[in-house]
């Protein structure tokens, strides 16, 4: 036009080179390998609820190991058999055994769940062991997957396994976890609001910690039971 | 007083003070911590949990009112180099080189055009605007630079074959002759058109040797002109005093005085 005014159109094609995976090491089984119901030493003692291996923070398994992308737990929970296998089941079918690889980050159940008959009275005692559970805290990784592969092409099943979780969950890459801590500690630093809940427990403000748990001082108000509230700083 | 601002609050973490065990704790009642449902909390933990909620930090100029920040892309492209360079060779190595907007035409016509150019040893050059435009800001052609818009090829040849481009272009709808630079002169279409219009170098150059010749070839008969004239007129007296003294002799002079003039 006469002002010398550019027309958009297509310009110099840019070639972008393709990814680089040299650096990836493939295990021996692509595939997740199959997680017993009963580990093999079942346990004969009955032992007692222990939620507090749902509580808080997860303190294994933060971090990737072997793979690139994951499922990051955001909450707490147990895992059965049941969802081991929706796990492998999903994930194999989905995935390419030559160019992918997976592997699991928590152990096959372990922690044996009792039930008593239905439709009985209290008392009686315990209950005999029903099945075998997992315990998840948050921010454990429950499955890696990686290869020759993006983040795209991984992320729908993966997000269809998450839906199926017992607690809430995220598809997840090492960048995207990269990404979530630093924005956490951007946050945290550039809060505007002078009162933090570690501040005024840690002071014991107002005699807050009447209301609160001791647990609070080591969770800082981002988790309340087996939940992760994730938008608190 | 005002609440302080941005990561001067906990940038340097100070040691938050210890406070006192309370003496009574709070009895839990109802269900236990860890809850598959989400527990009720405790009218004040509720209130310490709305107090210490997360602020996001406000700028006193919202982001969506500054400029936005254009990303600089890289020229790191070797092929963008290498095209940019082909350019610089161009408008180097050759004398003449008109710019003409190319609309699509069919592959034949094209083919054919190339043919008639290639006779007349023209070249033709398809050029990327992008590249085009960032050479051309950076060199002596700048003026050049607002007909690089749209679709454009270049004509380039050594030697100045102004009449023939103009006379395949006119036979070829789709190419429209926009601009030219002929010996590093810019020149419009009008220009061009002017240009082809000229008479061929040798005779416009003889052309203004005989303008200039013109007055020196003159200037001889000039300076000449004032003495043959006296000389003339000279003559011409010594003729009639010769013819007067014989004249009274014999018949007047007036009658072949003026005749004599």
């Amino acid at each position: 036009g006469p002002g010398g005014v550019a027309v958009p159109r297509a310009g110099l094609k840019k070639y972008i080179l393709p990814p680089d995976y040299s650096g990836i090491v493939f295990p021996e089984k692509t595939k997740l390998k199959f997680m017993d119901k009963v580990p093999a030493v079942p346990k004969v003692k009955r032992e007692p609820r222990y939620l507090r291996d749902i509580r808080g923070p997860s303190r294994e398994a933060t971090d990737f190991i072997q793979g690139q992308y994951g499922i990051l737990a955001l909450g707490g929970g147990y895992l059965h058999w049941g969802h081991f296998e929706m796990i492998r089941l999903t994930i194999a079918h989905n995935m390419d055994p030559k160019n992918m690889f997976a592997i699991w980050r928590v152990p096959a159940p372990y922690k044996p769940v009792t039930r008593k008959s239905l439709g009985h009275r209290m008392g009686g005692g315990k209950g005999p062991i029903d099945h075998y559970v997992t315990a998840v805290k948050s921010g454990r990784l429950v499955v890696e997957v990686g290869g020759r592969c993006e983040f795209e092409e991984v992320k729908p099943f993966l997000t269809q396994v998450v839906q199926k979780l017992p607690f809430p969950a995220v598809p997840i890459s090492r960048d995207g976890l990269r990404e979530m801590r630093r924005e956490e500690e951007e946050k945290k630093l550039n809060n505007q609001n002078p009162w933090t809940f570690e501040r005024i427990v840690t002071a014991n403000m107002l005699g807050m910690r009447k209301y609160l748990s001791p647990y609070d001082l080591r969770f800082k108000g981002r988790y309340w039971g087996k939940f992760f509230l994730k938008h608190r700083v | 007083a005002p609440l302080p601002r941005g990561p001067v609050l906990s940038a340097a973490p100070v040691p938050l003070s210890a406070g006192w065990l309370p003496a009574l704790h709070f009895v839990r009642r109802g269900s236990k911590a860890v809850t598959r449902h989400w527990k009720a909390m405790h009218f004040q933990r509720q209130k310490l949990m709305a107090v210490t909620e997360y602020l996001a930090p406000r700028p006193a100029i919202p982001p969506r009112c500054l400029p936005p920040k254009r990303e600089t892309v890289e020229e790191d492209n070797g092929y963008a180099r290498l095209l940019r360079r082909q350019v610089e060779e161009v408008f180097r190595d050759n004398r003449m080189i008109a710019v003409c907007q190319c609309n699509s035409m069919p592959n034949d016509d094209m083919v054919m055009m190339k043919k008639y150019f290639r006779k007349h040893n023209i070249e033709i050059k398809f050029v990327l605007n992008e590249i085009v435009r960032h050479v051309l800001s950076q060199s002596k052609y700048k003026n050049l630079l607002p007909l690089f818009v749209t679709r454009n090829i270049l004509l380039v040849s050594r030697e100045m074959k102004v009449k023939e481009v103009l006379r395949v272009l006119k036979g070829i709808p789709q190419v429209n002759l926009l601009g030219a630079c002929i010996d590093n002169t810019i020149l419009s279409r009008q220009g061009v058109e002017n240009f082809a219009k000229l008479p061929p170098l040798e005779a416009a150059q003889g052309q203004t040797v005989g303008a200039l010749a013109l007055l020196p070839s003159q200037m001889s008969s000039l300076l000449q002109g004032g003495p043959t004239h006296l000389t003339a007129l000279l003559d011409q007296h010594i003729h009639r005093l010769q013819a007067g003294e014989t004249g009274s002799l014999a018949e007047p002079s007036p009658a072949h005085s003026p005749g004599a003039h």
